[in-house]
């Protein structure tokens, strides 16, 4: 792994590699660089299974954490490639081009993330939630517990107890010691 | 279309009578994997009902219902969850963050039935084909979500601490606070527990925040003197703590402390800004300590025109004169007294009733007279010797220090006693240079003093004799007194009875000393009630029976405190005093306004 590092530095600008396993390491690279390091990982460092692309919601950063998971079949190295993008643009380049699959992942971003593949197929077609009226759920400023008691009616018989209010009308009720 | 395409469809027919190539279902049993999120089980014994599950619950899908045979008590809220399956999406979250570890996920996942509410379930409470079951799902190795780590408090060091009386805890700073805040799940079961029921979440959600003005506000509804509880608080809130029940409870305490150390009096009075109208009536209070002090507070916050009298020289009573100055510094305790006289309370000290003011002035030119004179006097040892010249009372010897009396205790000193006035004055009596030795009639567990305060008087080099029961006093040479005891058994009285100590025939011992303290006790003194006063008060074993709002049997006089409640601690004086405001509300304008 350190001699692929060791090449990769020499053409990229990459930062906080971290090898968290003997197979497991992870890398950062900018924006701008992440497709043409990823294109030449698959094409070069015979990283040819793209594992998974997912994200993680920095909302406290105004970022977006992207991750390209890749595999090695030769060495079974993965490598995880993070990229940050701005939470308030949230695009990126897409990688359909390199694996058809990625299409799909893009699109699940699209609507779990609003993060934009411009030019990935279907980019804009729902995934999963048809007919989705609000911000994207995956986002941190979603607030699921709002979302379901406005949207799902409680079954008929449910009734809840608060505990504090429930030990006082048994243990002290008004005015008891 | 091919000839294939139409004729295909009958090649399947040629192996219409041959023998299967698929097998019968071998997997009869489908097991969820080692960490699967099936069906929830609790432990009815282990779960308090702190409602933390349904609170992150991010679909709403569980209530909190009372269940039969579970008792509501103050460490359990007698609730349990009821899960709707209907609505649960298997995170576990629940499980994550369940406070005593009682919630937790079978790996049982198949189940088929036509009435849908039979899919809102008691987890743990009825029998279902999962009950019992293996547990599945655990929050994975190296993650958690509760903290169950206290944030350490800086304090003075033991051997620093003894050579004088500065204030030992130190107190958190902002970050040290909002962390130890951030503990807190806010399920809200100490409030029961709090005499005077405090609304703690929320004061520590305040805190969380960084809102102190807001805190400030919270902690004047129910307590109008947190620089106070928030050092010398017997604290049973923490005791009750769901999050104490598997790491350190939130302290509490000190995160009051934190908040009222933020502000100067003058802010105080400028967050709670009062806006009543003078109504005209008139309240006399006999005593400033804790429950006068809250009485008078509450009182003057919706109108009355109050005055405390007061014995001694300043207010405070047995905070003042009764805990030594390194736990509750004598400039703190008047932050609290001077920011409730600045709401125009009028306090007159140097009263002595009987003497310098008559009782029966102040009942008839008042409209009520609220009661809290306090315990002043110290239990008798009832040995022989104990009137003996070198055997003080322990509330004598703190008296005496807060009034800048320093008594000449000698080189060694034994306390007879196991409450906080022993501890208090055992420390201060080490800080005083004496070697001290505290002597106990029942085990260290037994003891009534808070446990902070035996491991603190430990660290400050008291000894400790536990069964040891004093049996007489006499003088020795050189001035020394002889201190006579007897080592105890514990016997035991049965379910539920506290065991008690019998000597041990033969097992005598003696220690030649120069000062015995006795802290065993106080009791109250009503020589200032006169005669037809005093008579149609009732009384129970020396304690003045009130209704719930600190009335006594006559409708004028009210009373609370240590005269009153079995605690005799300063967060029970002050709820007494919250609540006799309100009574005597009622009583005067027939109606509360007290909040």
């Amino acid at each position: 792994m350190k001699e692929i590092i060791q090449r990769l530095k020499q053409q990229f600008t990459i930062s906080n590699v971290n090898q968290q396993r003997v197979d497991l390491t992870f890398l950062s690279v900018k924006k701008e660089q992440a497709v043409s390091l990823i294109s030449y990982l698959r094409d070069f460092e015979k990283f040819s299974h793209l594992v998974f692309l997912t994200a993680v919601d920095r909302v406290e950063d105004i970022q977006f954490q992207l991750t390209y998971m890749l595999h090695n079949y030769n060495t079974h190295q993965d490598l995880g490639i993070r990229v940050l993008i701005d939470r308030e643009k949230a695009e990126m380049a897409s990688i359909h081009h390199l694996w058809k699959q990625a299409g799909t992942y893009q699109r699940e971003l699209k609507e779990m993330f609003g993060i934009d593949f411009p030019g990935s197929p279907r980019v804009d077609e729902s995934f999963i939630l048809e007919g989705w009226d609000n911000i994207p759920p995956m986002r941190r400023d979603f607030d699921t517990k709002k979302y379901s008691e406005e949207t799902y009616f409680p079954r008929p018989g449910r009734e809840s107890h608060d505990p504090e209010s429930y030990m006082k009308s048994k243990l002290y009720p008004e005015g008891d010691a | 279309m091919s000839l294939k395409d139409i004729l295909s469809p009958f090649y399947v027919w040629k192996r219409a009578f041959e023998k299967p190539y698929t097998t019968a279902n071998p997997l009869t049993d489908r097991p969820g994997a080692p960490r699967y999120r099936g069906f929830h089980d609790n432990d009815m014994e282990k779960c308090i009902g702190c409602g933390t599950c349904a609170d992150i619950c991010q679909n709403a899908a569980i209530d909190m219902v009372p269940v039969e045979g579970i008792q509501t008590s103050k460490e359990d809220s007698g609730l349990r969850p009821k899960i709707d399956y209907g609505r649960c999406c298997w995170c576990a979250l629940c499980v994550d963050i369940c406070t005593t570890n009682s919630l937790n996920m079978t790996r049982e996942y198949t189940w088929v039935d036509t009435d849908p509410d039979k899919f809102r379930i008691l987890a743990g409470a009825q029998e279902n084909f999962w009950t019992g079951k293996e547990t599945g799902y655990k929050l994975g190795e190296g993650y958690k979500l509760l903290d169950h780590d206290r944030i350490t408090m800086p304090m003075v060091d033991p051997k620093e601490g003894i050579k004088s009386f500065i204030e030992l805890v130190k107190g958190y700073s902002k970050e040290q606070a909002i962390k130890e805040a951030d503990r807190c799940v806010q399920c809200g079961l100490c409030i029961a527990t709090c005499p005077a029921h405090m609304d703690i979440p929320n004061y520590i959600k305040a805190i969380r925040e960084d809102n102190i003005p807001e805190a400030v506000r919270i902690l004047y509804e129910t307590n109008p003197m947190s620089a106070t509880c928030g050092r010398i608080c017997t604290h049973r809130c923490e005791e009750v703590c769901s999050i104490g029940v598997n790491g350190d409870p939130i302290a509490i305490r000190w995160l009051k402390r934190y908040i009222i150390d933020q502000v100067d009096r003058k802010e105080i009075a400028k967050i709670l800004r009062n806006e009543f109208k003078p109504n005209g009536k008139k309240v006399a209070v006999i005593g400033a300590g804790p429950a006068g002090l809250s009485a008078a507070y509450y009182l003057t916050t919706v109108g009355y025109s109050v005055t405390i009298f007061e014995t001694n020289e300043k207010a405070g009573g047995m905070v003042r004169y009764g805990i030594p100055e390194y736990r509750m510094p004598y400039e703190q305790l008047d932050k609290d007294i001077d920011a409730i006289l600045d709401m125009g309370v009028e306090l007159k000290t140097g009263v002595e009733i009987g003497v310098t003011e008559s009782f029966d002035d102040i009942y008839k030119n008042y409209d009520a007279v609220f009661l809290s004179v306090g315990l002043q006097d110290s239990y008798s040892l009832s040995i022989t010797g104990e009137h003996l010249p070198g055997v003080i009372p322990g509330i004598q010897l703190l008296d005496d220090v807060t009034k800048g009396q320093i008594p000449d205790l000698g080189k060694k000193v034994i306390v007879i006693g196991g409450g906080n006035t022993a501890m208090d004055a055992a420390r201060t009596a080490r800080r005083l240079a004496a070697n001290v030795t505290i002597l106990y009639r029942r085990r260290e567990e037994d003891m009534p003093a808070d446990q902070e305060e035996i491991e603190e008087a430990k660290r400050e080099g008291v000894k400790f004799i536990t069964r040891a029961i004093p049996v007489h006093i006499d003088l020795g040479e050189n001035k020394k007194i002889i201190l006579h005891w007897n080592k105890a058994e514990m016997l035991d009285q049965g379910p539920g009875k506290r065991p008690k100590p019998v000597l041990i025939v033969g097992e005598a011992y003696t220690e030649a000393v120069d000062t015995v303290i006795s802290a065993i006790g106080q009791s109250p003194i009503y020589k200032l009630l006169p005669e037809e006063i005093g008579s149609q008060i009732k009384f129970k074993r020396e304690k003045v029976i009130t209704d719930k709002y600190g009335q006594t049997s006559l409708p004028k006089i009210f009373a609370g405190g240590d005269i009153v409640n079995d605690i005799a601690d300063a967060i029970s004086a002050i709820a007494d005093g919250h609540r006799a405001a309100q009574g005597i509300d009622l009583y005067l304008s027939k109606q509360v306004k007290v909040k």
